[in-house]
């Protein structure tokens, strides 16, 4: 832990080094912007503490705690439920497309979820909305299911494209969701105003509903209407969560220190600003950063 | 594996790390990529992608029209629809000027001048531009059809919004309670009919909630209505020397309540969720971008 | 008191039909039969409008639709209301679209404006196109658009939604990017919207900008007001009747307010016998 400590104030200190020589270079060889210099050195600080996270997971046998997440228990559960009631699973990977963070970690759960049908042969069912991500979604489903030695239960139709229209991609997801009636249903990706009606339709055929996206105005519909709901981070956290690995739970825990720092640094902006405020002192943190 | 694997992987980081630089370095070369090429690069790729879904869409819906299988006249109506939305889009201009008039097709333009017996000539609207004007077929379409439909669907969030908030806001313990609270007077003070609840009947109805748990905890009739009869004494008097303005005291106002609400402990509670969200996005981005995370490639 | 639990113990049970059908009559019944209530203007209607009045007299303003059919009734009204609002003030328009269906939006919203009358059954505004407004129409590409719009606006619209070219029109003249506009109004329902008009166009540039949006998105854009990178927010339904009432021009928002209380007052006392069923059914489990 000390070690880390001393690692880490080390190379924040030599980030802001890095781009106040950075910044007192003249313009003429220079094609750094001084302006961005807050965020460039807080980039740089994010970068460093990932990777000498996942350098540290990579040389350690010790595994890191991660706490429960009930959504993505529940994930095998519902896959378990769907095989034993001999119903498919839905998997809906958000109405957006592929260059959304939400829908690329949607497309990244959907591979472990296909590991779980393709193990105990559930049927799948994944309805999507963009042409890319139909692709890619075929790609890791495919990759799945060869993996677990299933070939022969892989049909490149268990991911079909509707249409890009909202409204039009909801009624046919929901259509599927009446005249199938699937034993669970997955929402995980970005979604708009369509989330409710997949839930409440979820809601009324009797499926269990794990919901997952980081839209953050549609958290409080799926909160309120499924059985498991990941918000914004857990969501994000899920690939890592699933498949295990030391490096991607790496990546979780340089997100829980760069959001201590982001704490501190917000506790001391606003005792900067107040004191700038009530005139006890001329500097403001967040002015001088030009944040 | 180099074609499947690191190509991909190297593309991703390469174009990641691009992007990312050209919010800090000067440079219009990098500048211009990354603010309009790379997203117009994309916009083009999903544009010939489309292709791939509308030939899936087909295919699928065409199987069960031919096998017939349940529920497929619904798929004949999707085709019907697909390819009455392809033709009107591509090949049929849709409307014709007649002057200030507009008619869908050439024969009905011609046949609007020979009734009237002027001179005037059909014009027919250009290409590109006949799906934007305003008369045309095109616009009949999107008036007549797809409008009510969307309407609809979007109508449908209004019946489901009060079944899940009939079933889901239960008071099971002191947070769901407070959610619950918070819910009504947010439906209630943000519509005019919340203006019309003065601040006295909220205290009253304040009070009544608190004897009713000072009862359940208590259980003493005469506590419970001695602290009835208080507190409405209080109230009362307190509104006859206000002379009961309805909208004081503004802490009790159900629409002041409710922009407070919003305001203040919503506002942060939703900062805190997107400063959460955001550091999501940056670390998982920060994964695809150095290779760690490969799964969206079907590893 | 028995025969009172047992009723509220049925309402908590209520079979979600019911509840469909009581909603569809708690809305329909108000817009068929109009209803009058009080609308009350909030603070952030009210900087909306300020932010409007400051507009110096006779400027260039750029309104962007981007909302489709489904969200027209609470964003519509926004919009006709602002192209209202500043053609009163002399501004000429310049109307661009982020979302396909917009171009539609755009073209009822001046369908309205050329067929309103007065009581004396004259035109209540008598606009010309490419003297009044111009209707560039709609780009795909997002938030491609704004940044284009936000260098060169010629990268981005080489002719307008008829098929004329932008260096034909007068109009366009001295308009070169969003720089040239004294103010950005988007009305926005989701994606592209009012965060990537903030993220590319008000911010970047300068220029003042608001938006309206639809209820459920006002709680990500809040924060926007608050940091004065959006001056004022039209929210939702009720934030365009709060519009209508200062604009002085009473429209569907304000007609619609009555139905939108009547259907929240029918969601609240739903919740509160549904609570209610709730205590009564734990407290009899209990003492069995």
């Amino acid at each position: 832990m000390n070690n880390k400590f001393t690692v880490y104030t080390v190379g924040i200190v030599g980030i802001i080094l890095l781009t106040f020589l950075l910044s007192v270079v003249p313009d003429s060889l220079n094609f750094f912007r001084e302006e961005q210099s807050a965020m460039f050195v807080f980039t740089l600080i994010v970068i460093m503490i990932m990777l000498y996270e996942v350098k540290l997971a990579k040389s350690s046998s010790a595994p890191t705690f991660l706490r429960t997440i009930p959504g993505l228990k529940a994930v095998e559960e519902a896959v378990g439920r769907s095989t034993e009631m001999g119903k498919p699973i839905l998997y809906v990977p958000g109405i957006m497309d592929m260059n959304e963070v939400e829908t690329v970690a949607g497309v990244v759960v959907l591979g472990h979820v296909a590991n779980m049908t393709a193990q105990y042969e559930t049927e799948l069912d994944v309805p999507v909305a963009r042409a890319i991500v139909m692709q890619s979604a075929r790609q890791v489903t495919k990759e799945a299911y060869l993996t677990q030695g299933r070939p022969e239960m892989y049909n490149e139709d268990m991911v079909h494209y509707i249409t890009d229209d909202q409204f039009a991609y909801a009624a046919a997801v929901n259509g599927i969701m009446q005249r199938d009636e699937p034993a669970a249903c997955l929402y995980m990706g970005k979604f708009f105003a369509e989330s409710l009606l997949f839930a409440e339709t979820g809601n009324s055929i009797g499926a269990i509903q794990i919901a997952g996206t980081g839209s953050q105005t549609q958290i409080p519909f799926f909160v309120t209407a499924c059985d498991y709901t990941l918000m914004g981070e857990e969501f994000f956290a899920a690939s890592a969560y699933l498949s295990k690995e030391p490096e991607l739970i790496a990546g979780i825990t340089a997100q829980d220190i760069i959001k201590v720092i982001l704490i501190g640094f917000i506790l001391l902006s606003i005792v900067s600003r107040a004191f700038f405020d009530l005139d006890v002192t001329d500097f403001n943190l967040i002015t001088w950063l030009g944040l | 594996m180099l074609l499947k694997r690191y190509i991909p992987i190297a593309i991703v980081a390469f174009f990641g790390a691009l992007t990312l630089s050209a919010w800090f370095i000067d440079n219009e070369a990098i500048e211009t990529f990354a603010n309009d090429d790379a997203t117009q690069f994309f916009d083009i790729i999903a544009a010939f992608a489309v292709f791939l879904g509308a030939l899936n869409l087909l295919k699928l819906q065409f199987i069960k029209v031919l096998k017939q299988q349940s529920g497929w006249i619904y798929s004949a109506v999707a085709i019907t629809s697909f390819f009455f939305a392809f033709i009107i889009g591509f090949f049929i201009r849709g409307a014709y000027f007649v002057g200030e008039d507009v008619y869908f097709s050439q024969k009905a333009a011609e046949a609007a001048i020979l009734s009237s017996g002027s001179s005037q000539v059909a014009v027919p609207v250009d290409w590109g531009a006949h799906v934007q004007t305003d008369g045309s077929l095109f616009q009949w379409m999107f008036k007549y059809i797809f409008s009510p439909l969307s309407a609809t669907m979007f109508a449908l969030l209004a019946f489901f919004v009060a079944s899940a908030s009939f079933r889901a806001f239960r008071a099971r313990n002191f947070e769901a309670s407070l959610l619950l609270v918070a819910g009504i007077i947010i439906m209630l003070g943000r519509v005019p009919i919340g203006s019309l609840i003065s601040s006295w009947t909220i205290m009253y109805i304040l009070a009544f909630s608190i004897g009713i748990g000072i009862n359940s905890y208590v259980k003493n009739r005469n506590i419970v209505f001695g602290w009835i009869l208080g507190s409405c004494g209080l109230i009362t008097g307190f509104g006859m020397t206000m002379g009961w303005p309805i909208d004081q005291p503004a802490i009790f106002f159900l629409p002041a309540l409710q922009e407070w609400i919003y305001l203040v402990p919503n506002l942060a509670g939703s900062r805190a969720i997107l400063i959460g969200i955001g550091l999501g996005i940056v670390a998982t981005s920060l994964r695809y971008i150095f290779g760690l995370e490969k799964s969206y490639l079907g590893e | 008191m028995k025969f009172l639990e047992d009723i509220i113990l049925k309402l908590g049970a209520v079979d979600r039909r019911v509840i469909f059908f009581l909603i569809g009559l708690a809305v329909l019944i108000p817009l068929l039969t109009p209803i009058s209530l009080p609308v009350r203007e909030t603070p952030t209607t009210v900087k909306f409008y300020d932010g409007i009045e400051d507009i110096p007299k006779n400027s260039k303003v750029l309104v962007s639709f981007d909302y489709g059919p489904s969200t027209r009734p609470e964003i519509h009204p926004m919009n006709v209301g602002v192209l209202r609002h500043m053609l009163r003030n002399g501004h000429q328009i310049y109307i661009s679209c982020l979302w396909p269906d917009g171009i539609y939006m755009a073209l009822d919203a001046l369908e309205e404006i050329t067929d309103e009358v007065n009581p004396d059954n004259v035109s209540t505004f008598d606009i010309k196109e490419y003297e009044d407004y111009i209707l560039l129409g709609y780009r795909p590409g997002a938030e491609a658009v704004i940044k284009g719009l936000a260098s060169d606006l010629r990268k981005v619209y080489t002719v307008d939604a008829n098929g004329n070219f932008i260096d034909d029109i007068e109009m366009m003249d001295d308009i070169k990017n969003l720089n040239d506009f004294a103010y950005i109004f988007s009305g926005s329902a989701g994606y592209p919207g009012t965060f990537e008009w903030v993220k590319y166009g008000g911010d970047p540039t300068g220029v003042p900008m608001s938006s309206g949006t639809t209820s459920v998105q006002v709680n990500e854009v809040i924060p926007y007001v608050q940091t004065g990178q959006l001056i004022g927010l039209l929210a939702g339904m009720p934030g365009a009747a709060e519009y209508e009432k200062l604009i002085n021009v009473p429209g569907i928002a304000i007609q619609g307010m009555a139905a939108q209380s009547f259907a929240h007052i029918v969601i609240v006392l739903f919740i509160v016998f549904g609570n209610l069923a709730f205590f009564i059914k734990q407290r009899r489990d209990r003492k069995y």
